[in-house]
């Protein structure tokens, strides 16, 4: 089978179409970025998360009313994988101190109605836990049972001197949890991740994934400038720049807009952002390499046509490469499952344009930048 | 010919190893199904014997035994050791980051720190988590800017600001370290299997807890205070006997034949000796002649040793007031781990909160490692008169119940500056350092990033990953052989032992697999068939020039290599770099992206050129499409 095969369009006279292309697209995505902003994963917030699964299917806005009504403020709620799961997300890393003592008594409560009238003794109260000593070993055994069957993480010292002690954790995700279990008790759920992550994590981490795109380009940059003319390099990282901000911009326009897909800049979306560095960059330097040979070969043709032919004879390799590629990344993004979700769908806007970049922008800047100094490009 | 067979033996060699690496791999995977199955009954069997037992405990009892069968059975053991790892993100657990609360450390390490410090200091503590600069130079500046010198609270005075700034700054990096000597032995004693505990920076340690889902457990162990004692060791004449007494009971219990006492062992075969003695067999004395009551316990034996020490009828021959506890390290003779153990009070001396300060050094007459110690006022009256009393006695110090040393008290220490001798090397030497500091250890740690990955996430992401790693091989597969037909089967075939390699050198690195890592596999699937596509193209055309396939094949290996290596090298940058900035999971997926180049254009530069070398050599007709 072959496709293109004896291809011969005349990619370089129609670059200003190309240029009026891209430059809207990334107009767009950039007053979206401006106005509408980017949705930021816990990575880069900070805050609490807390992801749970429920045994049989479950309304997102139940959840959602429910939530709303423990003093937590503002908590979002998502579906997080199927529709039995949900994911809640709040900026707070710990429970205020003004509904500290409901979640306390929340506590009492059900230590008293587990076994009425029980002895005990709070040995330790901190703002993130509390610890209550009790008589005996079938007592403790029951309030240790029952609290975590309610959402409190509790834990059993298990040295001997104190067995008997158990230490409840006051935290975001047990109030939640102790709502939704008291709320929901015919659809009982499994906690399938918990995240706590410090605002200053957050701010480290941006400015760690801005250096470590810029690192990129620049270590692509110098490596091209070796290997090619120095104008390539700087075309080639023109084309990422591109691919990284239209990129960038798809995920601010879209963020919210399809339902079951979380959109959000996590760490795991910026391993794509240079994934889709290094995959772009592969087309652009298979047309580069064909522009070197063409122009060792033919040192009189115009640049022009030399790009021409370039991309022409290289066009089925980069649509058949970025084909394969596009559907392991579909695959990935339809069954990696909510993890890899926003991962796969950075590579799939990335790979789209990188493809069309390395055809359209990289060689019509270098072309550009030739004619206008008028300077002859050779090996 | 002659060059294929050469080029072939590489790349069987290749296949075999990662074969040969990825076995213990699936050779734990098997194990695991197996106790898995034995633990069902057991898990049954509880239920039945125990109704009321709790689902968690059950759940947690079965994990717990699992583990342990899985990490104490040599066999198992050896394979679960040489395993493809996987990360957090796929075998659950609990990820965490901690950071030395710096601003604590300086309260503490000030000399008369009065309001305006503390003033100051709640300042510095306020602005350091907004930005990214350390207390340390935060709190400098505003002393500065107020015309303090550091030197008022810090140092001496005739140190300037610039050199006490980098003390403390080392100060806090020490204080990490010492951290994480405490953690790595806490994690180690409560029996987390295959943990990770990595220094990130100066003063942040990241944690790995792989099965632990609890937060409070994980404090408990991580940010708990070390506890550092001082325990006098029983002497010989006390201690052995209580031993003999020991393996007297046990042997009693274990066969109803008549024992004989330990000293009176002539020629025994091994198996009768344990018999007969079934505690010293395992805890052999270090010297039979009962000059010190030191035993030996093989690294494979402790749990069994703590057993019989468990046991009714032992504890009722054992004096209440004393214990037995290991050497923290272990001591290797013959290839095996030895674990000393020692028979000391239950109460302590003297506990850590007195010293104040420790020092490795090698003493000048006599060229032996020491540690020097210093204790406050009161802990060396106290010292001076433990001392004093036991002249000639070992005393262990131990930490967190494990012991470090146990020296021999030379004379009566006063003064408060105790030395500690006996030391086999330098190592040791700072090693104990380290802990009689990390007793003293002043800086709270403060968790500030905690991930929990609960198990059946784990195991959905696990199936998840590997679903899209077989459908996405399926569909480029058979993208490949429709486009390319014959070539593209061995493009196909390429892509297999490229997915063999990566997994191989994973195993043999010790590499840890993520989800994302595996991501990285699927998508490099897709990138792997480029280098073929590259060269297919190339190949047609060539043909199409009119070249014999010979030459088409030739000529488009060769052309096409400048264009394969300069895109493949600059990925591979882009992967350095992902693995330099991102952490765990990210890494995961940086490191399976740059195996998979590399394996890739090993594929498809040295296996596929040599199918179709071969071909050609073999006349077969050659179909590029």
């Amino acid at each position: 089978m072959r496709l293109f095969e004896n291809l011969n369009i005349d990619f370089m006279s129609k670059r200003s179409l190309f240029y009026l292309v891209s430059s809207v697209i990334i107009t767009l995505g950039a007053l979206s970025i401006i106005f509408r902003g980017l949705e930021f994963g816990i990575d880069f917030k900070g805050g609490s998360e807390i992801g749970i699964e429920f045994t049989n299917s479950i309304e997102i806005s139940q959840v959602r009313n429910e939530v709303e009504k423990i003093g937590l403020g503002n908590v979002e709620v998502k579906t997080f994988g199927g529709s039995t799961g949900v994911l809640l997300r709040t900026e707070l890393q710990e429970i205020p101190q003004n509904i500290l003592p409901n979640v306390k008594s929340k506590i009492e409560n059900i230590i008293s109605n587990t076994i009425p009238g029980v002895q005990k003794q709070i040995t330790d109260s901190t703002n993130n836990s509390i610890t209550y000593t009790f008589q005996d070993d079938e007592t403790t055994d029951k309030i240790y049972e029952r609290l975590n069957q309610t959402g409190f993480q509790t834990i059993r010292l298990n040295d001997n001197e104190n067995k008997n002690t158990l230490v409840v954790r006051l935290g975001i995700s047990d109030w939640i949890k102790e709502t939704l279990s008291e709320k929901f008790a015919d659809n009982p759920f499994t906690v399938l991740k918990e995240e706590k992550v410090g605002p200053k994590i957050g701010s480290e981490l941006k400015r760690d994934a801005v250096l470590a795109v810029f690192l990129s380009l620049v270590v692509i940059l110098i490596y091209l400038g070796f290997r090619f003319k120095f104008i390539f390099a700087v075309g080639a990282v023109a084309a990422l720049f591109h691919d990284v901000l239209i990129t960038l911009g798809i995920f601010s326009v879209l963020y919210g807009m399809i339902p079951g897909f979380n959109l959000e800049i996590t760490t795991s979306v910026v391993a794509a952002f240079l994934t889709l560095v290094g995959y772009s960059i592969n087309d652009t330097v298979v047309v580069f390499d064909r522009v070197r040979e063409y122009l060792k070969i033919h040192k009189t043709l115009p640049l022009e046509e030399t790009m021409n032919r370039a991309i022409n004879r290289t066009m089925s390799r980069t649509i058949i490469t970025g084909l394969t590629t596009l559907l392991t990344v579909f695959v990935l993004m339809v069954f990696g499952g909510e993890v890899l979700k926003g991962f796969a769908f950075a590579l799939f806007i990335g790979i789209l344009t990188g493809t069309y970049s390395s055809i359209f922008v990289a060689s019509a800047f270098v072309l550009e930048v030739a004619t206008r100094t008028n300077k002859k490009v050779q090996f | 010919m002659k060059e294929i067979r050469f080029r072939l033996i590489i790349i069987l060699g290749a296949i075999a190893l990662s074969l040969y690496l990825l076995y213990p791999t699936f050779q734990d995977f098997q194990n695991n199904k197996e106790v898995g199955k034995k633990l069902e009954s057991l898990s049954d069997s509880i239920k039945k014997s125990n109704p009321v037992i709790s689902s968690i405990e059950l759940k947690e009892f079965i994990q717990n035994k699992k583990d342990s069968i899985l990490t104490s059975n040599p066999n198992y053991k050896s394979a679960r050791d040489k395993r493809v790892k996987l990360g957090l993100d796929l075998q659950g657990g609990m990820y965490l980051v901690m950071e030395v609360n710096t601003a604590k450390l300086l309260e503490r390490l000030a000399k008369d720190p009065d309001e305006q410090f503390k003033q100051l200091l709640k300042e510095a503590e306020r602005e350091t988590k907004l930005s990214e600069e350390n207390v340390v130079t935060i709190l400098a500046r505003k002393m500065q800017a107020k015309k303090i010198r550091l030197s008022r609270y810090f140092g001496s005075i005739r140190e300037d600001d610039a050199d006490i700034q980098n003390r403390l700054l080392e100060q806090e990096s020490d204080a990490v370290t010492r951290a994480i000597e405490i953690i790595s032995n806490r994690v180690n004693q409560y029996g987390v299997s295959e943990p990770s505990i990595q220094k990130q920076g100066s003063r942040r340690i990241i944690v790995e807890l792989p099965g632990i889902s609890r937060e409070e457990e994980a404090k408990r162990l991580l940010q708990g205070r070390a506890l550092l004692e001082f325990k006098l060791l029983k002497d010989p004449e006390f201690a052995i006997p209580i031993m003999n007494r020991i393996d007297e009971v046990l042997a009693a219990k274990d066969s109803s034949s008549k024992t004989t006492p330990v000293d009176s062992t002539k020629q025994l075969t091994e198996e009768e000796f344990a018999k007969q003695h079934p505690f010293f067999s395992l805890a052999r004395l270090i010297d039979p002649k009962g000059s010190m009551a030191d035993v030996f316990v093989k690294k494979s034996d402790r749990e069994t040793v703590n057993n019989l020490l468990n046991r009714p009828e032992v504890l009722k021959v054992l004096p209440d007031n004393v214990e037995f506890i290991y050497e923290a390290k272990p001591e290797i003779a013959e290839g095996v781990e030895y674990y000393r153990m020692y028979m000391v009070n239950k109460q302590a001396e003297l506990t850590g909160g007195v010293i104040v300060d420790a020092q490795s050094n090698i003493d000048p007459t006599t060229s032996a490692p020491i540690v020097t110690m210093q204790m406050n006022a009161e802990g060396s009256r106290e010292w001076a008169r433990i001392t004093g009393s036991n002249i000639g006695k070992r005393c262990a110090i131990v930490m967190d119940g494990q012991a470090y040393s146990a020296p021999t008290i030379q004379n009566k220490i006063s003064g408060g500056n105790s030395q500690i001798s006996g030391i086999p090397n330098l190592d040791e030497a700072k090693l104990l350092e380290i802990v009689l500091k990390a007793g003293a250890l002043p800086a709270p740690i403060d968790i500030i990033e905690e991930r929990t990955v609960g198990p059946s996430l784990g195991q959905d992401s696990i199936s998840q990953g590997f679903n899209s790693m077989w459908l996405g091989y399926l569909i480029v597969a058979i993208f490949m052989i429709v486009y390319y037909k014959k070539a593209g089967t061995m493009a196909d075939l390429g892509v297999i032992v490229t997915i063999l390699l990566i997994l191989g050198i994973l195993a043999g690195f010790q590499g840890t697999l993520t989800l994302p890592g595996i991501a990285g596999i699927v998508l490099t699937m897709g990138m792997a068939v480029d280098a073929n596509v590259l060269i297919y193209e190339r190949i047609r055309e060539e043909l199409s020039t009119g070249k014999t396939v010979k030459a088409a094949v030739e000529s488009g290996f060769k052309h096409s290599f400048s264009a394969i290596f300069d895109s493949n090298i600059t990925t591979f940058f882009t992967g350095v770099i992902l693995y330099q900035f991102g952490s765990g999971p990210i890494q995961g997926f940086a490191l399976t992206l740059m195996i998979g180049i590399a394996a890739s254009l090993f594929s498809a530069l040295v296996l596929v050129r040599v199918m179709f070398d071969f071909m050609i050599h073999k006349g077969y007709k050659i179909q590029v499409g």
